[in-house]
């Protein structure tokens, strides 16, 4: 049956016919619709005027709501990594679908998902994917961080908790991207069964989302990973999504660390293991500009005061040309810290590398992504020791020759690969390679012999081997690219002399091989070192030693020259200014100090020179003249030379730690307690008697001169041109503009109009004359756009447009200035990766570090560091199965915080009152206070009961906006005084027992009070005695026993309770487990105590007595006057039977007695045969019953058959009939 | 958990650190206020100006040694509302009006000041300048709206006060981003002639005089003669001038000068005083700017309070009061000015070199205002 399956008969398509050509006339097109105005203009016409404004009105206010309040477009050009968050219930595939998408996208394999994990996805995005456990606190500080949440469901099971929780989060903290994800599709069996699944996840998660939101279906797995063509699809579509930009975190900066390195000195870490780290935190910053020493939150640890932060270069840079359609493998970076791959082990202070020996040979252009991603760490973390070493350095300025080779032996000891040198395709790649220490290489040679054991690196090796040689070529050519380069681009601004060093070691390094190759080489073994004996043995300790002192000196220099001509610059200054400079010089001296130890840093990375020591001075001068031009002089006068203003006067407090040294700051005395003005007194050099002063000023007022564009007689001119040409309708004349100028517009045609040609100014002029009409056409386009547009434009274009301008005033303004200082006038920018320096961190912080829960730094503004009562909107989340109660410990997240606090709930009466509510109310806002860190006005927050474990079945307790913040509460509670009366005369009554003193009474005179029947009353004055008592009137009067009541309100005030949840400081297993403060009830549940309750109010066993009645008794005289039905009968006393009623027995004869006896005989004998006869009857009619059964069925029986006979004749011949017809038919026919 | 504070010494530039630190919620703690004088620690006016601070804030926590050498200041949040204020006599109104106008865009309610003082000295910008420059410049940064106004309801002259002045504004939330890099040219030149217990004929002779040097540039000159008697007049006599150059563009420049107090110095010819004043008015022309340069630090310090977008700001040569207005900023915001100067062209006559001002702003909002 199954294989037979008819063919369907296809559609044919009419091609003639009404059908086709009504088909026809509508692909016609457009002309359809203006025909049926035309052809029935009747029902196109206003039927009615209110409908149609109704309808206008309606289309417009759907218009109107697709409008978003336009804001500034501050997306920084490179931006920061997306943050995708993978959430879901445990086992439903998180870390697959992460390894999954990092395959497709980087073709890597990643093995366990531990923090972070950034790839280079495309030409222009990079993501960071994180996983989120199902730790509430996880939950929500990664909600505030996404900005795509890819929401794994199992569709086995359905929904589950932690998805509405994480969607209610996300509600709460601004709504990131959604996408959901169904796994574990394959398995249902059924595919009908499958489909309604789908179909209802879906409609469930379009309600919690929004209508059309996204869910992907990942259908099954292949060896343990999900089908590669679905996942190129999410890839696809994470790759091209959109982001809206989230109030909260385009206001904040923040950072999602993906490396943590605690700095603290070991020593001190021995002393005592419980002391404050100083630790440094990694990661890309997002959000809005970063100031340096601002305030920030770690969501779980708590503020901390940054005490440095740095830009390091980028370990995952998008690539850098942007014409190629595809990324090649070198660009599709990857980079986990935490995730430990490819040989990377995360310690708590360092991460170690293995990189087989193999690589000790490769190519650094050609290496496997791999291990590019292995360097690029490395290259990082080369940076911080490098910042490190300046660091000692720059504190024991008179031993510096010591510390690096301290820092070198050190670095070989524990962070071996630190100074690795590093894949880099920035600028920087040669500085990197030569700080290598001789560690790395062992290491590095362990890692190649590794390496050896995979298939894969053979070829490598090949590889290498084979291109060794070319690559060398390469290396000089492209050493002298990144040279040029490097002028232009080099961020810390080389300076010249170093660019000479730079260039003389390039010569001396031409003819030998690299720099880097060498010395891996040299590292390797001696003979090689020996080899490369005619280059300059850098990389040697004691070089770098005599390398940084010469380069310490230089930088003293540099600095001291900076101050002499600083002093020359400050002539030119005014008195006062002089001042100040005086005081700026040592500063100006310290920052060149400090520049000088930076350029050592440089110097140190670069090492690529020995013989630049000739020329020290002429090198410093250039170095002073560089930095004359760098920083203008009144910045220098305003900020000092650079920012380290701070640092400087640190030295001067704290050098030796017991010495200071004491300068002479006569200026800054004097300017400490000057005049507090804010008048500029003027110049005296300035005498305005003089008719040249006062030519100096001319053309500041509208009689001067003006600019050539806003002449008067060009702007005339202008309006000439557009409107000069005209035609009198009526008289039918046509003015022209003047002759020049037509001239000017016919020149385009070429026309040969000598005279006007004559007018022309000149032809040598034609270059310049073009110009100018371009420009004429282009003013005038722009007129004509404005003033065409002028009808349509609304006020929000105008404001969408005016944003526009600022968004790309913004974009250009720092654009080209170096990152260096561009970081100081807008702060770290969003899209850097930065290095965070965080000193007294609690030791649990490192001690406990768990890099699967995140750690983010939440920048934050001026004041958020402060704290303050905060009134807030509050609603009891609808799925919370219990209301909240005043007083009771809450736990909130709000802004980057979580914290435990105190709230106390209170609704706003109608005059403005705020009065307390002991519980939330069940279904409605309320109003709560709270002592809490100040958040902007707007903030949404969430609140927990608990953030340990999972006990309530749904965990959000309460979800909210904050309204006010203020020093002061003003939550009420209402309070009755009662008082009674003692006294009353008329309408006026004594009161006593309502106050204790007469001051409390003289507080409350004039107030209004009541009796409980409700007379109204005011207090009118104390009495003196009894001490309280006062004299009130009332509109009536009272009664002895009348209460009287006094209504006020008594201000409650909030518990101060600012607790932060301190969740990543709990051990690692623990983290979960966070417990503060208990609520009252659960306080009293954990130690057993019970409220002794009241005893009235208690139940007890009811007792009921059996009820007693009395008789009735009715009196006899009643009983007389009742009618004889109502009369009682029964208590009538039965009486004897009166004589004559009484009945004498009968006593029988003998005779009498035998023929009763006979009768009685007689009777019992026929009544026994009247018995037996009756059941033999009975008997005999069963039986006959039996046989009238039995003959019935026979005959049923007989019947039946001989209907089936008759019906099966009949059918017979109906069959025949119709067969006959149906031969009969056609032969008919 | 509070933020760090900050530390200081001296009292120079007291308001402006009080002011911001009421702004930025960072606590300061001034040392050393004169603690080398005849006569240590803050002086009169200063605890007025801290008294005015504390009416306008709410929860502020200020304390102040025995001597009055060492103040420490705990912001509170910014109250607003309705203030009466007694302004000390030692410095004119305007010492305290300038603190205000930096304040008052940020306060929960509209503030509604009544400072009652001096009105007019020769220290302080007076409130006539402050009225007329300094408000036109907050409207520039989207400060505006109902009964924005400042009213000089009284004058009083220097020694004895006796003035009252009568401050409106309205808050905001958020600074809108101003480019103000066009000063345009002047326009017109307006100004008050003010007397008060003197003859009326002064303010005559006042504008006599500023006119016949100014008129050289401009006609359009018009200088209101302003004599307040009885009630209003104050305690004090005294005359002055005020002079207002307007530009294309909307920028005001100021001028003012007003006479010796009495029994201060050597009185002053009001023909003397009216040709210095427009003489001052030229050298502020001369020094030019979109911003008058009593007024640098309040367009300096509303451009920092902006939202994060580039506000650019041409100045004259920056006044010794904005330089360390902005190592001030630098300390409480972390914000740096990106400062370009302009130098004129050879052909030019537009007076000196200016002064080009872009920062990025940090962001603020308004915490104090409460949302419904």
């Amino acid at each position: 049956m199954e294989g037979k399956e008819k063919e369907q008969r296809k559609h044919q398509q009419k091609h003639s016919g009404p059908k086709a050509e009504r088909k026809k006339l509508k692909k016609q097109g457009p002309t359809t619709e203006e025909d049926a105005r035309k052809r029935n203009p009747k029902a196109f016409a206003v039927q009615s005027a209110v409908r149609m404004a109704k309808t206008f009105h309606r289309s417009q206010d759907i218009k109107t709501k697709k409008h978003h309040i336009p804001m500034v477009d501050r997306t920084p050009l490179e931006p920061p990594p997306v943050v995708i968050v993978v959430m879901g219930p445990p086992k439903v595939g998180k870390s697959t679908l992460i390894r999954c998408l990092i395959k497709n996208f980087t073709r890597q394999k990643l093995g366990d998902i531990v923090g972070p994990v950034t790839i280079v996805s495309g030409k222009k995005r990079r993501l960071t994917f994180m996983e989120c456990n199902n730790d509430i606190n996880t939950m929500i500080d990664l909600a505030k961080v996404a900005d795509l949440v890819l929401m794994l469901i199992d569709a086995s099971f359905g929904f589950e908790m932690e998805t509405f929780e994480f969607l209610n989060i996300c509600q709460v903290h601004g709504f990131p991207r959604i996408m959901g994800v169904l796994t574990h599709l394959d398995s249902f069996k059924n595919n009908k069964v499958l489909r309604k699944t789908k179909k209802n996840l879906k409609h469930r998660f379009w309600t919690e989302v929004y209508q059309g939101a996204k869910l992907f279906y990942l259908s099954g797995m292949v060896y343990g990973e999900y089908q590669t063509q679905e996942v190129k699809n999410l890839g696809r579509f994470i790759s091209v999504m959109k982001f809206r930009p989230l109030v909260w975190q385009t206001s904040h900066p923040y950072v999602l660390a993906d490396r943590m390195e605690d700095l603290t000195d070991p020593e001190t870490v021995r002393k005592d293991p419980k002391c404050d780290r100083t630790v440094s935190l990694y990661g890309y910053l997002r959000g809005t500009y970063l100031k340096n020493k601002g305030q920030v939150h770690i969501p779980g640890v708590g503020d901390f005061q940054v005490a440095d932060v740095n830009f390091l270069p980028d370990p995952c840079a998008l690539p850098a040309a942007q014409k190629k359609r595809a990324l090649n493998e070198k660009e599709r970076l990857l980079y986990a810290p935490m995730a430990g791959v490819g040989g990377v082990v995360y310690d708590k202070d360092a991460v170690y590398i293995d990189l087989p020996a193999s690589h000790v040979h490769q190519q650094q252009e050609e290496v496997r992504p791999t291990t590019e991603l292995v360097q690029s760490l490395i290259d990082t973390h080369s940076t911080l020791d490098a910042k490190m070493a300046a660091s000692k350095v720059s504190l024991f300025s008179g031993s510096a020759n010591l510390v690096p080779s301290d820092f070198g032996e050190g670095s070989g000891e524990k962070g071996g690969p630190q100074e690795e040198s590093v894949w880099d395709p920035n600028t920087q790649r040669e500085r990197r390679k030569v700080v290598f220490a001789e560690e790395d290489k062992d290491k590095e040679e362990e890692e190649d012999g590794d390496d050896d054991d995979d298939d894969d690196d053979d070829d490598d090796e090949e590889e290498e081997s084979g291109s060794s040689d070319d690559e060398e070529g390469d290396n000089e050519d492209s050493d002298q690219e990144e040279e040029d380069e490097k002028e232009d681009k080099d961020k810390d601004n080389l300076s010249k002399f170093l660019k000479v060093a730079r260039a003389k070691s390039d010569v001396t390094l031409e003819p030998s091989a690299p720099p880097v190759k060498k010395q891996k080489v040299e590292n390797k073994n001696k003979e090689q070192q020996e080899q490369s004996g005619e280059l300059p043995a850098f990389a040697d300790s004691e070089d770098e030693l005599e390398v940084s002192e010469e380069e310490k000196e230089s930088g003293e220099e540099a600095g001291r020259a900076g101050d002499s001509g600083h002093c020359s610059e400050e002539d030119e200054e005014d008195g006062e200014e002089e001042s100040e400079d005086e005081s700026m010089e040592e500063d100006a001296a310290d920052a060149t100090m400090k520049s000088g130890s930076e350029e050592e840093e440089e110097e140190e990375e670069e090492l690529g020179a020995l013989k630049w020591k000739d020329g020290l001075q002429q090198k410093a001068s250039e170095a002073f003249l560089r930095q004359q031009a760098a920083i203008p002089n009144l910045r220098k006068l305003v900020y000092g030379s650079v920012v380290a203003a701070d640092d400087s006067e640190e030295e001067e407090e704290e050098l030796g730690g017991l010495f200071r040294v004491s300068r002479p700051q006569k200026s800054k005395r004097f300017r400490a307690d000057a005049v507090d003005c804010s008048r500029f007194t003027p110049d005296s050099a300035h005498n305005w008697d003089l008719e040249e002063m006062l030519n100096s000023i001319r053309d500041c007022f509208v009689t001067g001169k003006w600019e050539e564009g806003q002449d008067a007689a060009t702007l005339l001119k202008e309006d000439e041109e557009l409107y000069g040409d005209f035609e009198d309708l009526e008289t039918g004349q046509i003015h022209k503009t003047k002759p020049g100028d037509q001239a000017e517009d016919n020149e385009n045609d070429e026309d040969d109009d000598d005279e006007k040609e004559e007018s022309l100014v000149k032809v040598d002029e034609d270059v310049t004359l073009k110009t100018k009409r371009l420009e004429k056409k282009q003013r005038l386009k722009e007129r004509f756009d404005t003033e065409y547009d002028d009808g349509d434009a609304t006020y929000f274009d105008d404001l969408k447009e005016e944003l526009q301008k600022q968004a790309e005033l913004n974009r250009a303004e720092f654009q080209d200035v170096d990152d260096e200082t561009r970081v100081q006038y807008e702060g770290f920018r969003p899209g850097m990766y930065v290095r965070i320096e965080i000193p007294s961190l609690p030791c649990e912080f490192v001690t406990n570090f768990d890099p699967h829960y995140p750690i983010i730094l939440g920048g934050l503004a001026s004041a958020e560091g402060n704290v303050g009562y905060l009134q807030m909107r509050l609603k009891k989340h609808r799925w919370y199965n219990r209301i909240l109660k005043t007083r009771d410990p809450l736990i909130l997240s709000l802004g980057w915080r979580r914290f435990q606090t105190i709230p106390l709930y209170h609704i706003e009466d109608h005059n403005g009152r705020h009065r307390l509510l002991k519980y939330t109310p069940q279904h409605m806002h309320c109003g709560a206070s709270i002592w809490g860190p100040v958040t902007p006005q707007g903030t949404g927050f969430l609140a927990l009961q608990t953030v340990a474990g999972i006990k309530a079945n749904f965990r959000i307790a309460a979800t909210g906006v904050v309204l006010d913040l203020d020093k002061s509460v003003t939550v009420v509670k209402k309070l009755k005084l009662i008082g009674y009366p003692y006294k009353i005369f008329k309408n006026t009554s004594f009161i006593k027992g309502m106050f204790n003193t007469v001051l409390e009474v003289a507080k409350f005179e004039g107030a209004s009070i009541r009796t409980v029947s409700g007379v109204r009353g005011q207090i009118k004055k104390a009495l003196s005695t009894p001490a309280g008592a006062y004299r009130a009137t009332f509109e009536d009067r009272l009664l002895m026993s009348d209460v009287v009541f006094l209504r006020s309100w008594f201000p409650v005030t909030v518990p101060q309770l600012y607790n932060p949840v301190t969740s990543l400081l709990l051990p690692v297993s623990q983290k979960d487990g966070w417990a503060g403060m208990r609520t009252l009830g659960q306080l009293k549940h954990d130690l057993g105590i019970r409220n002794k309750p009241n005893t009235d109010s208690l139940y007890k066993p009811v007792v009921r007595a059996p009820r007693h009645f009395n008789r009735l008794h009715i009196p006899k005289e009643l009983q007389k006057a009742l009618p004889f039905k109502s009369k009682l009968k029964q208590q009538q006393p039965k009486g004897k039977t009166p004589r004559d009623l009484q009945r004498p027995t009968v006593i029988r004869e003998p005779h009498e007695k035998k023929v009763a006896a006979l009768l009685n005989a007689l009777s019992q004998v026929h009544h026994h045969k009247r018995k037996k006869a009756h059941t033999a009857q009975h008997a005999k009619h069963k039986e006959f019953l039996q046989e009238k059964g039995k003959q019935e069925e026979a005959k049923l029986k007989r019947q039946k058959e001989a209907r089936k006979k008759l019906y099966k004749t009949m059918g017979q011949t109906d069959q025949k009939n119709q067969r006959s017809s149906l031969k009969g038919g056609p032969k008919d026919d | 958990m509070a933020s760090h504070g900050l530390d200081y010494d001296g009292c120079n530039f007291f308001r402006q650190r009080l002011v911001l630190s009421t702004l930025s919620g960072k606590r300061v703690r001034i040392k050393n206020i004169r603690s080398k004088d005849d006569n240590p620690g803050l002086r009169d006016f200063e605890a007025s100006f801290i008294r005015l601070l504390d009416k306008v804030t709410n929860g502020s926590r200020i304390e102040i040694n025995q001597t009055g050498t060492v103040l420490f200041y705990q912001p509170g949040l910014l109250y607003g509302g309705s203030v009466e204020h007694e302004c000390n006599t030692q410095r004119s109104i305007g010492y305290y009006l300038e603190a205000l106008l930096m304040l008052a865009p940020f306060m929960k309610t509209s503030l509604k000041a009544t400072l009652k003082g001096v009105t007019n000295d020769h220290i302080d910008p007076t409130v006539d300048v402050l009225k007329s420059t300094a408000l036109p410049l907050m409207k520039q940064f989207g400060i505006d709206g109902e009964g924005f106004d400042l009213k000089v309801v009284k004058r009083g002259m220097a020694p004895g006060g006796g003035g009252e002045v009568v401050f409106i504004c309205p808050t905001r939330r958020t600074m809108r981003p101003v480019q103000l890099t066009d000063p345009g040219k002047i326009k017109r030149i307006r100004g008050v002639a003010y007397s008060v217990r003197v003859s009326p004929q002064m303010a005559n002779r006042l504008v006599d005089t500023a006119r016949g040097v100014l008129n050289k540039f401009i006609p359009d000159i018009y200088i209101y003669t302003d004599h307040m008697k009885g009630a209003n007049s104050g305690k004090s006599p005294g005359y002055g001038l005020t002079l207002v150059a307007e530009t294309m563009n909307g920028s005001f420049l100021s001028a003012e000068m007003s006479s010796t107090p009495q029994g201060q110095g050597d009185p002053m010819l009001p023909e003397d005083l009216g040709k210095n004043c427009a003489q001052m008015l030229l050298e502020e022309v001369y020094r030019g700017g979109c911003v008058d340069s009593s007024n640098q630090s309040l367009a300096l310090l509303l451009m920092t309070l902006g939202q994060q977008d580039v506000s650019k700001v041409l100045l004259g040569p920056l006044s010794p009061h904005t330089i360390e207005f902005l190592r001030h900023i630098r300390d409480f915001f972390q914000i740096m000015f990106k400062i370009h100067v302009q130098k004129p062209s050879e052909d030019e006559r537009k007076g000196g070199d200016k002064v080009l001002m872009t920062c990025v702003g940090v962001g603020y909002s308004n915490i104090n205002k409460t949302l419904k």
